[in-house]
């Protein structure tokens, strides 16, 4: 049987062996799979789409355009235990007095690649959500990884480093990145509103694939055990503790944020 | 200095970014902009399980991942500090050709008194020594080797390397007096017949070393043979089996090692800190990394014997440190 052929994109050098960790764990079961590395996540789903692929491992946003272009006919197979529970976090210097986001009417708020889900559809529906239009905002863009979805956190980073040198007064970060930061100790940023939680990557397949295949392969996938060494060293560079099933209405504030901001399925 | 919230944050981003980009298994370098900032690079990495490898003038190595624990390719016994070795004296009744540390009749002996090696157990002991090795030389011309075989057995399992030459007159004396447990001999044959072993170490060599295993093995002592192979000489195992059959030694107690190419030897094995795991090495001059190369200024780790412990602290950590950046390609060297 052919092995499940998997697309993953490669936004750091530890795509490789997290990629290839997963094979290996595949390796002899009924259905072992291999893997494609992308560049960008828009070339991912145009090869899932033409078939070259059987699953993509996505973003959320990757997934949402998977959903606008199949007519929401893909099917989402796991997640990672930490995509459900996924955040973004307005940051600001200590002492700003930010309580809310209504406070930030007038600021500078730098913001993620626009095809960031953390970094910036999310944070922009969130200040909507909170009555701020974007012309009651001074908006201060970083698109420094755009294609990767902001899987590289570079334009969280370049936003915070915004915040430090005075050029704006808010950041939005992804909880993943606020929390490495923090680790460094007291450093002299605050979150001043964290978001409710969203989901992030997923798993996507198209309705072609076989099901039987497709339940074989994740029956297997969420065996993987944090107490085994050699699979928690895979869960550990992929951030997770478990592989879970889906919960898909925890994307429910991106899909409307997609439309609220009109985001095309392509670009 | 006291580093700023504002610049502890900027070194997070350097960070992150720096570590993030990289693959597990790999290091990068973070710029450091002041010298302080390493505690807050050691802090980041210890919370986050990321490692510092090494600290340079203007940056932080970081290894992406938990290094993991380089000692634990080795067994209990080979830990360094597991074993202390002592160099008793360096003169030699034989003058072999591939002597790592020049022994000969002529040799200046830089014996180890008695009080020397009682404070060496002891402090070895403390620091975590397990098992305890005499060598040269030949132990046997020390003339306190009773002395201090007394000393060594009362603290630890003992192997007292020697030639079995000497086991005559008042030697043989010595010999008898010594304690049966907690002590090996282990006696150099290089060869199962005469040929090989008398022409690196003297005609008649051979013999006498059968003799010397033969009068232990009379009086009750635990032996074990130790053949010293040049590349390319064989090991002849099964001659050496039969061999130790006659003598009444089990086939397991056999010890074979490669020629080093230290003291008089013009061939063999090059080694070098970084290369040999080490064999914490007493002798009167200094601390040295191993027994092979006990008279290589480049392999003595320190010239203050006391404490013990810093010395061993020193070398356990030059080692692990090696493994840690996996500069190494251990060759174990055993002597024992």
């Amino acid at each position: 049987m052919q092995p499940v052929l998997v697309g993953a994109v490669a936004y750091t050098a530890n795509v490789v062996p997290i990629w290839e960790g997963i094979r290996d764990y595949f390796r002899g079961s009924e259905v072992e799979m291999d893997f494609v590395l992308f560049s960008n996540y828009e070339r991912q789903v145009e090869s899932l789409l033409a078939g070259h692929i059987d699953l993509a491992w996505n973003t959320n946003l990757a997934y949402v355009r998977t959903v606008g272009r199949t007519n929401g006919e893909c099917r989402v197979l796991a997640m990672r235990d930490s995509d459900l529970v996924f955040q973004t976090v307005f940051v600001a210097r200590n002492g700003s007095d930010y309580k809310n986001l209504t406070d930030l009417k007038g600021s500078r708020v730098a913001l993620g690649s626009r095809d960031s889900g953390q970094a910036r559809i999310l944070p922009q529906k969130f200040l909507a959500d909170a009555g701020l239009a974007d012309d009651d905002l001074q908006l201060v863009i970083f698109d420094s990884d755009v294609g990767k979805h902001g899987d590289t956190g570079r334009s969280e980073l370049d936003a915070l480093r915004a915040v430090l040198d005075d050029e704006a007064d808010v950041a939005a970060l992804g909880i993943t990145t606020w929390n490495q930061l923090t680790q460094a100790g007291e450093v002299g940023v605050e979150a001043v509103w964290t978001s409710p939680e969203y989901c992030h990557c997923n798993f996507t397949a198209l309705p072609t694939l076989d099901e039987a295949r497709a339940e074989r392969w994740v029956s297997h996938l969420l065996k993987m055990d944090w107490d085994n060494p050699e699979h928690r060293q895979i869960l550990e560079m992929e951030g997770l503790k478990k592989w879970v099933r889906p919960e898909l209405d925890v994307y429910a504030s991106l899909f409307e944020a997609v439309k609220e901001q009109q985001i095309p399925d392509t670009w | 200095m006291i580093i700023s919230d504002s610049d502890r944050a900027r070194l997070a981003i350097r960070l992150v970014e720096a570590v993030n980009a990289a693959a597990t298994g790999t290091t990068v370098l973070v710029p450091l902009h002041h010298p302080d900032e390493v505690d807050v690079v050691d802090q980041w990495c210890k919370r986050t399980d990321n490692s510092v490898l090494a600290i340079h003038d203007e940056a932080v190595e970081v290894y992406r991942g938990r290094l993991s624990d380089p000692s634990s390719s080795l067994p209990a016994d080979r830990m360094p500090g597991s074993r202390l070795w002592m160099y008793t004296n360096f003169h030699c009744n034989l003058a072999c050709d591939y002597c790592c540390v020049s022994s000969s009749p002529q040799t200046d002996p830089r014996s180890l008194s008695v009080d020397t090696v009682h404070r060496a157990v002891k402090e070895g002991i403390a620091a975590g020594v397990k098992e305890l090795y005499l060598t040269g030389g030949e132990p046997f011309m020390h003339p306190d080797l009773a002395e201090i075989i007394v000393v060594c057995t009362a603290a630890a399992p003992t192997v007292m390397l020697t030639n079995g030459m000497l086991f005559r007159g008042s030697r043989l004396a010595v010999l008898d007096a010594m304690p049966r447990d907690n002590l090996v001999l282990q006696i150099s044959l290089d060869s199962p017949t005469p040929d090989l072993h008398d022409l690196h170490r003297g005609v008649g060599s051979w013999q006498r070393a059968v003799d010397g295993i033969t009068t232990a093995r009379s009086m009750g002592f635990n032996v074990r043979l130790a053949a010293t192979l040049a590349a390319g000489e064989p090991h002849q195992e099964a001659a050496l089996n039969a061999l130790c059959e006659q003598l009444d030694l089990r086939p397991e107690d056999t010890v074979v090692r490669r020629i080093a190419k230290q003291g008089v030897a013009t061939r063999g094995v090059v080694i070098s800190r970084g290369t040999v795991v080490p064999e914490v090495c007493l002798t009167s001059t200094g601390v040295y990394w191993h027994p092979v190369s006990a008279t290589d200024p480049d392999m003595r780790v320190t010239t203050d014997i006391f404490p013990l412990e810093k010395a061993i602290d020193a070398i356990r950590s030059e080692f692990l440190d090696y493994r840690r950046k996996g500069d190494m390609l251990a060759a174990a060297f055993p002597c024992a």
